[in-house]
């Protein structure tokens, strides 16, 4: 489970990023994060693992978010970031995924067993010793999964999990996420993709939670979505008043 | 583009032999520094004209390069890159030192050369030790083990770091780099007075890319990182291998290497 109590994220020039947003994801639940561009998606995101600083309350699992437990929060919660090339950094894609499990202190055995089963799970096992420089974006995606994946974390963020991938590469992604039974938060442009994989939506604007409700009626409201900037589903061609 | 792509494959294809399973690649990660480091204090520690005293070292790159089935092309196209460097250095020595060691006919062999091809040598061989330290250790290892020995962290952490964003500014520079020659004027190069704008934002989009990476390290516990669970002692076979080598290292340096030098001299 994941509650968030009065979260705000000032950026060092003073401007708010997010403005006392408070929420709850239920254990198993999917939330899609839905807002225009700067609406502080990928700041909350950055917020609830503590990589950028915030004031208000985080808990994951009950384990209330502070500096001295940064290591237990980031081992329940795992990102998934919006560009796959900045969690491939490693020379490998197996070294890519070992690199969190390494970080926990876990034995080469061990590790070797963990990435072999979530390879099967993701269906990427062909890329166990390639490069990331030479595989394709949805096998980055795949791969920038594995990496989190494997460090079973239970709760889940992705931020724009649909960014450079193929229609092809989308639907596996989707069928992906829908098979995994973990708390997951959605940031999301792509509503079409936030309604196959999220019975709720947050809808944010200017930091703040402007709507949260179920996505069957929140992402076809087209006088709402309008007013935080965001295109409905099914609005295109249509006239707004 | 793809050359400054091959350029960064190339920068980690030395590190992906590390991966590979040999009894080199088996041994503990701090004996093969210990040997590392022993190897080339004991190259360093000759006098400038040991040329055939240094030479009987080149065993040891080559017995690694053969038990660990390293590309022996890979190292010494890397070793290369050295040779202008220590060209440079010891070319000097040609024209101030030309006492004579031996004479052939009209030509003479002087003290400047025979320095010349020992500082050549020196560098050769204890770049090809490290660079294979590296094909056969993996670099997390490498650098936990040096934190072990407690070399200050800033540099070991400066040295992962670099290591790293050598790639994220290459695969920048790539990018932006594509971008510009399809719409510059000549379609080629980069044009002079474009060079300021364009290290600039290279500079600038490097550090909000590695800003990033360093993000999505933090999140799976890079900062927080537990070193207890670095390789535990070293066993017979790495005590065994840092002995031998450690010995006839030594031996080298002063016993045979005598013999060997007085032979030809």
């Amino acid at each position: 489970m994941l509650k968030i109590e009065k979260l705000s994220v000032r950026y060092p020039d003073q401007t708010i990023g997010i403005d006392n947003v408070s929420l709850c994801a239920k254990e198993g639940e999917s939330v899609a994060l839905i807002g225009a561009n700067g609406a502080g998606k990928t700041s909350l995101i950055m917020a609830l693992v503590g990589v950028i600083p915030s004031n208000g309350n985080v808990f994951a699992d009950n384990v209330k978010l502070n500096k001295d437990n940064l290591n237990e929060i980031r081992n329940k919660i795992g990102v998934v970031f919006q560009n796959p090339d900045d969690q491939l950094f490693m020379p490998t894609i197996y070294d890519n995924i070992a690199f969190g499990l390494r970080n926990m202190g876990m034995n080469e055995l061990e590790i070797n067993a963990r990435i072999e089963t979530c390879l099967s799970l993701l269906n990427i096992k062909h890329l166990r010793n390639k490069t990331a420089l030479k595989i394709s974006g949805g096998e980055k995606r795949m791969a920038a999964l594995a990496t989190v994946l494997v460090m079973e974390p239970s709760i889940m963020l992705f931020d724009e999990p649909t960014a450079f991938l193929d229609p092809k590469a989308r639907r596996i992604l989707l069928s992906v996420l829908n098979g995994l039974q973990h708390t997951k938060i959605i940031a999301t442009h792509d509503l079409m993709f936030a309604a196959e994989t999220c019975k709720r939506s947050v809808l944010l604007k200017d930091g703040s939670v402007f709507a949260d409700g179920p996505s069957k009626e929140l992402l076809y409201d087209v006088q709402l979505m309008d007013k935080c900037g965001v295109e409905a589903i099914g609005a295109c061609g249509r006239e707004i008043y | 583009m793809t050359d400054i792509r091959s350029k960064i494959e190339q920068i980690y294809s030395l590190e992906q032999l590390s991966a590979q399973n040999s009894c080199v690649h088996g041994l503990h990660p701090l004996a093969k520094i210990c040997s590392t480091i022993l190897y080339i204090v004991c190259i360093l520690s000759f006098d400038r004209y040991a040329f055939f005293e240094i030479l009987p070292y080149a065993f040891y790159p080559l017995l690694l390069i053969f038990l660990a089935k390293v590309p022996i092309g890979m190292i010494f196209k890397r070793v290369i890159i050295a040779l202008p460097f220590c060209l440079f250095a010891g070319v000097s020595n040609v024209f101030l030192d030309t006492a004579p060691v031996m004479q052939f006919g009209e030509f003479s062999f002087t003290f400047g050369m025979l320095s010349l091809f020992t500082i050549v040598l020196r560098t050769l061989l204890c770049v090809s030790a490290v660079l294979i330290l590296v094909a056969v250790t993996p670099f997390d290892e490498l650098t936990e083990e040096l934190r072990r020995m407690h070399l200050p962290n800033i540099f070991i952490t400066l040295l992962e770091m670099t290591y790293r964003y050598i790639g994220v500014l290459a695969e920048e520079a790539a990018t932006m780099f594509i971008g510009y020659r399809l719409r510059s004027r000549t379609g080629s190069g980069l044009e002079m007075k474009d060079m300021g704008s364009f290290i600039g934002q290279l500079l600038l989009r490097s550090f909000d890319r590695a800003d990033r990476v360093y993000q999505a390290m933090k999140c799976r516990g890079y900062a927080l990182r537990n070193f207890s669970h670095a390789q535990n002692n070293l066993d017979k076979h790495d005590w065994c291998f840092i002995l031998l080598t450690g010995g006839i290292f030594l031996l080298l340096r002063w016993g045979a290497s005598q013999y060997v030098a007085g032979r030809f001299f």
